[in-house]
């Protein structure tokens, strides 16, 4: 079975990107730079009911605006809308305003209907409005029991109750989603901002009725994609049927407005955490009764008692569907909440047993990757030193601190994974990988290998990626392109030297014997194919981070000083980008642990906050001090790290900030509002009618 | 947005004869494009450009007081040593406004004259009591970041920082009207939008501020302000206060508020209570109950008493340092 080398010159090193020079001096052309011949803007029409019967859409004087080229409808009518920003048209015209005119020329003929509910608890209650006729608001989803949980209550030492809810996130990469495609007799190209090129051509494919090899995916760049980018998407198929009307490329890409309504999101959750241990601190009992919505469709299950084996679990949760967006995947599907919930609920448990919180997990915690772990990450953020009682700082500005631990298990690989690599007889060598770098520097994962493997330089290394007419290659999901892609070129290597050495005759082509081993080839470049290979990567990751803060108790900001994230992703291929996408995990945890939260309105359904005004991100001001590190496990093969990074963050911060003040704050994003509120400080609130 | 002429105006009397009624005045922009992007505001026929207009982006220093040209951005002030020296607050408040590349931009006139944030009334898709609409959304709704105070139904606050720091040093706004110079206090700046649902100040279309005069009398002054986030983002609450200390005692105090009310919230008992004060915790605390007493929270924004209680109270004692 294949084996990565022992001793190593660039895997587990530190590489700059490949293409940082590029990106830095924007030669980097990105799906939404792409300027393909005589390209029109493409924009959509977006229901402004949350709930309505759309009976017919006139587009004559939109396709009359000076400009338009072309003027769609996305359904069939009578169209029924479930949520706010639901895509009812679209148009394309030589200019953006231009299109923004032709929008508002449509005439939609609609009968709203005043029958929605975009609030969860609302959505719950007996005679709320049905989001969809043929099924009920809620449907029941993950529950199990094991062991005797009542019984095991009373035998507990220490029991809390909590209540944890986090809200929904939106998916915000910096490009937002879109494409240009150009639909010409030959087939359809389309340059698009996607995390599977091959999923957006079959997608494609099949919504346009077209064979799979008539589309061709571009994606030489692309601006961030963190789970909703997997498919051609609806606007992927509009600028694909709008192209096809026009008769010229169209470039759709989303607006900040249409990105916060109709791409999908993480769905919120409320859990109620009932959890018991026994005097020595074991873990014993454990009920959580949760649920949370992802919009009109989708799942809220979320993994409970999450890391933690408790013999007496009884588990309990629904879905419940509301008049908004839908979720998708989102950066660790399902784990930020249930992190979130069940480490708020260890270190309130913890304080309840009057244990310290990192000693309680390292008591119940029984990963052994994770002690290690934990330990490691205690010594360098110095949690011994730091840890006081919950509240006790002195001051109004208080410090506290809190840890979380994560777990990665979906992971893997697609073994599906090929490539080819061309060898020239002067010693240069271009790699060919259907897949994307959605921006974690997936080119440069595969100059390293290769630079390792033939005993080059990585600037010796061409590589192309995103482009279907190459072999296939993995959707960027579940942080599995790493470990897909190491492995396949590893095996392109092997059967590139192979080659060189038995045409050439030659023992060893690498290195040193590389240029002359190639010369040999004549006037007659060599091509090589290489797939996955087994034994070269596996999963789960682990990880586990620790935070401080400062809490101010009389405005209530909260100040994260430091955050020390502990992961392994196996063998690390480059350091520089796996600390990336560390630093890029802690960031957006801390994001939805502060600032990140779709806002709806009960009356008007919808929207309140789509744009980064009111939908808060973090930004470099309020980004801490951020120590990884990395334990490296070569004998575990290539694991991916980019979504554990971002599963604990959340509930540190949480954690270190209930550690700060005393008191907890068990509803995410972690506001100055709810700190205020949590220290008792807020004038009860008494509704009075004018 | 819908389409406009655009002329650059070389005089105060031409750039009012250019708006003429059917006019907007475009100086840093930031505001005016949001709203002429989103259509919340009848779209005006022509943008005149005023950056041209001559003498208004000068900061100019004086025994008795001191002017700022309309056009000063607030990156002049906030990289002004001399206002950082003479007017500590206003240095302040500058500084937090917004970004850096908005604050190259955003002049004195432009941050005075900006219209509400409300996100009912900033959403493309509602049409609340400040669009003419007969309903408040944010009442019974999402109103987290709404007024503690208002004499209105419309409950969106005044987010100007600006305006909060003038009013603390007692500023004076000069403003083009009907050809004539008027002189506003910040108060009468501001107070049609206390009564006024469709107000967010007291200027009349045409109206073009001209220039705000700092009296020089008060040589302390503060402001801070309360966020979610840590930079680039809008105060929840805002406060700023201003006086001359003399003796450890307070002279001419003012105290005022920005996002607990239309206008900026300005209590003269406290004022009046604060002068000749030493100041110590139960001082400035006191002064904080009686500027927030009346307060009436709705369901999502109580968290502003505490947080403007608290900023009162240091905006106070920072006055002493």
């Amino acid at each position: 079975m294949s084996s990565w080398p022992a001793e190593t010159k660039y895997i587990s090193k530190s590489t700059p990107r490949i293409d940082a020079p590029a990106k830095l001096t924007g030669q980097a052309r990105y799906a939404s730079d792409i300027q393909a011949d005589g390209w029109l803007y493409g924009m959509i029409l977006r229901s402004k009911w949350p709930a309505a019967k759309i009976l017919s859409v006139n587009l004559d004087k939109a396709r009359q605006v000076p400009g338009i080229k072309a003027a769609i409808t996305v359904k069939d009518f009578p169209q029924t809308i479930r949520f706010y920003g639901e895509e009812i048209a679209a148009v394309a015209g030589t200019s953006k305003q231009a299109c923004l005119d032709a929008l508002r020329a449509i005439e939609v003929q609609a009968e709203p209907r005043n029958d929605f509910v975009v609030n969860e608890d609302d959505a719950r209650k007996e005679n709320a409005p049905q989001v969809w006729d043929s099924r009920p608001n809620v449907s029941p989803g993950r529950s199990r029991e094991q062991g005797t949980v009542d019984q095991a209550f009373t035998e507990c030492a220490a029991v809390i109750e909590g209540s944890y809810s986090t809200a929904v996130q939106i998916h915000h990469p910096m490009e937002t989603h879109g494409s240009t495609v150009s639909w010409t007799d030959e087939g359809v190209t389309a340059w698009a901002s996607t995390q599977g090129i091959s999923a957006v051509r079959d997608g494609m494919a099949g919504a346009l009725e077209l064979d799979h090899s008539q589309v061709r995916v571009i994606t030489e760049f692309m601006g961030g994609g963190f789970g909703a980018k997997q498919s051609a998407g609806i606007e992927g198929v509009l600028a694909a049927r709008l192209s096809r009307e026009a008769r010229a490329p169209v470039r759709l890409m989303l607006t900040r407005f249409d990105n916060s309504l109709a791409v999908g999101n993480r769905p919120s959750s409320f859990q109620k955490i009932k959890i018991g241990a026994l005097a020595d601190g074991t873990l014993h009992a454990f009920e959580m009764n949760a649920y949370g919505t992802p919009g009109i469709n989708g799942g809220a299950n979320i993994p409970a008692p999450y890391i933690y084996r408790i013999p007496n679990t009884r588990v309990n949760q629904s879905t419940v569907l509301v008049n908004a967006g839908p979720s998708c995947a989102f950066r660790a599907p399902d784990h930020p909440p249930a992190s979130f919930g069940m480490e708020s609920a260890m270190d309130d448990l913890a304080v309840k047993l009057g244990m310290d919180p990192l000693e309680f997990r390292l008591k119940n915690d029984s990963n052994e990757i994770r002690q290690r772990e934990y330990k490691l990450g205690a010594e360098k953020f110095g949690w011994k030193e730091k840890y006081q009682k919950p509240g006790s700082s002195a001051g109004p500005v208080k410090t506290g601190i809190g840890c979380a631990g994560a777990a990665w298990p979906a992971g893997g690989a697609s073994r599906r994974t090929q490539g080819d690599a061309q060898i020239n007889p002067d010693g240069s060598i271009e790699f060919r990988l259907g897949v994307q770098d959605i921006g974690t520097g997936t080119k440069t994962v595969i100059a390293v290998v290769a630079a390792e493997m033939l005993g080059l330089k990585p600037e010796q290394i061409t590589v192309k990626t995103g482009d279907t007419n190459y072999p296939p290659g993995p959707t960027s999901g579940g942080s599995t392109t790493c470990a897909s892609i190491s492995p396949t070129v590893y095996d392109i290597c092997a059967n590139a030297l192979q080659q060189l050495q038995t045409q050439g005759g030659i023992a060893d082509a690498r290195g040193d014997n590389w240029f002359a081993a190639c010369k040999k080839l004549g006037v007659t470049p060599l091509v090589v194919h290489g797939q996955w290979q087994q034994g070269l990567s596996s999963s789960p990751a682990y990880g586990v981070q620790f935070a401080e803060v400062a809490v101010d108790t009389e405005t209530g900001l909260v100040t994260v000083k430091k955050v020390v994230a502990v992961h392994d992703c196996g063998l690390i291929i480059d350091k520089l980008t796996t600390e990336s996408q560390i630093n890029g995990g802690v960031i957006m945890g801390m994001g939805y642990a502060l600032y990140e939260e779709r806002v709806m309105d009960d009356l008007s359904g919808v929207v309140l906050n789509p744009n980064f005004e009111t939908y808060k991100l973090a930004g470099i001001a309020d980004v801490p001090e951020i120590e990884i590190v990395l334990i490296n496990m070569p004998e575990r093969g290539v694991i991916g790290i980019g979504e554990p990074a971002t599963v604990p963050t959340a509930a540190a911060i949480g954690n270190a900030v209930a550690n700060a003040i005393g008191a907890r704050v068990g509803s995410l994003p972690i506001t100055p509002a709810k700190i205020l509120a949590a220290l008792g400080k807020v004038p009860p609130f008494t509704a009075s009618k004018s | 947005m819908k389409a406009f002429e655009y002329a650059t105006a070389l005089s105060t009397d031409s750039a009012r004869e250019l708006v003429a009624g059917h006019g907007a005045y475009l100086a840093g922009g930031n505001d005016l494009l949001g709203l002429l992007k989103d259509y919340l505001v009848p779209g005006p026929d022509i943008l005149v450009n005023i950056k041209s207009l001559p003498d208004l982006n000068k900061i100019e220093s004086g025994a008795k007081h001191w002017i700022l040209g309309a056009l000063v951005t607030v990156g002049q002030i906030e990289n002004s040593a001399e206002i950082k020296t003479a007017f500590p607050g206003l240095h302040e408040a500058a500084s937090e406004i917004a970004s850096q590349q908005i604050r190259n931009v955003a002049t004195v006139g432009g941050n005075l004259a900006q219209h509400s944030r409300c996100w009912y009334f900033r959403h493309r898709d509602t049409v609340c009591l400040k669009k003419n609409g007969d309903l408040c959304y944010a009442r019974n709704g999402e109103n987290r970041y709404h007024s503690l105070f208002t004499g209105n139904d419309c409950i969106s606050p005044v987010v100007s920082s600006l305006a909060v720091i003038f009013a603390a040093l007692d500023a004076t706004a000069v403003v083009l009207r009907d050809g004539r110079e008027t002189r506003m206090s910040i108060a009468e700046l501001y107070q049609t939008a206390w009564k006024t649902t469709t107000a967010h100040n007291s200027l009349n279309p045409g109206d073009l501020i001209l220039r705000v005069e700092i009296p020089t009398v008060r040589s302390r002054s503060a402001y801070l302000q309360a966020s979610d986030k840590h930079a680039f983002d809008w105060a929840l609450v805002s406060c700023a206060a201003a006086a001359e200390v003399a003796d450890g005692k307070l002279k001419s105090p003012r105290v005022v508020l920005g996002g607990i009310s239309p206008v900026p919230h300005q209590v003269g008992a406290a004022n009046s209570f604060l002068d000749g004060k030493t100041l110590d915790d139960a001082t400035a605390s006191k002064a904080a109950d009686m500027i927030l007493a009346g307060a009436t929270p709705l369901e999502h924004n109580g968290y502003k008493v505490p947080m403007a209680h608290a900023l009162i109270r240091r905006a106070l004692l920072k006055l002493k340092a």
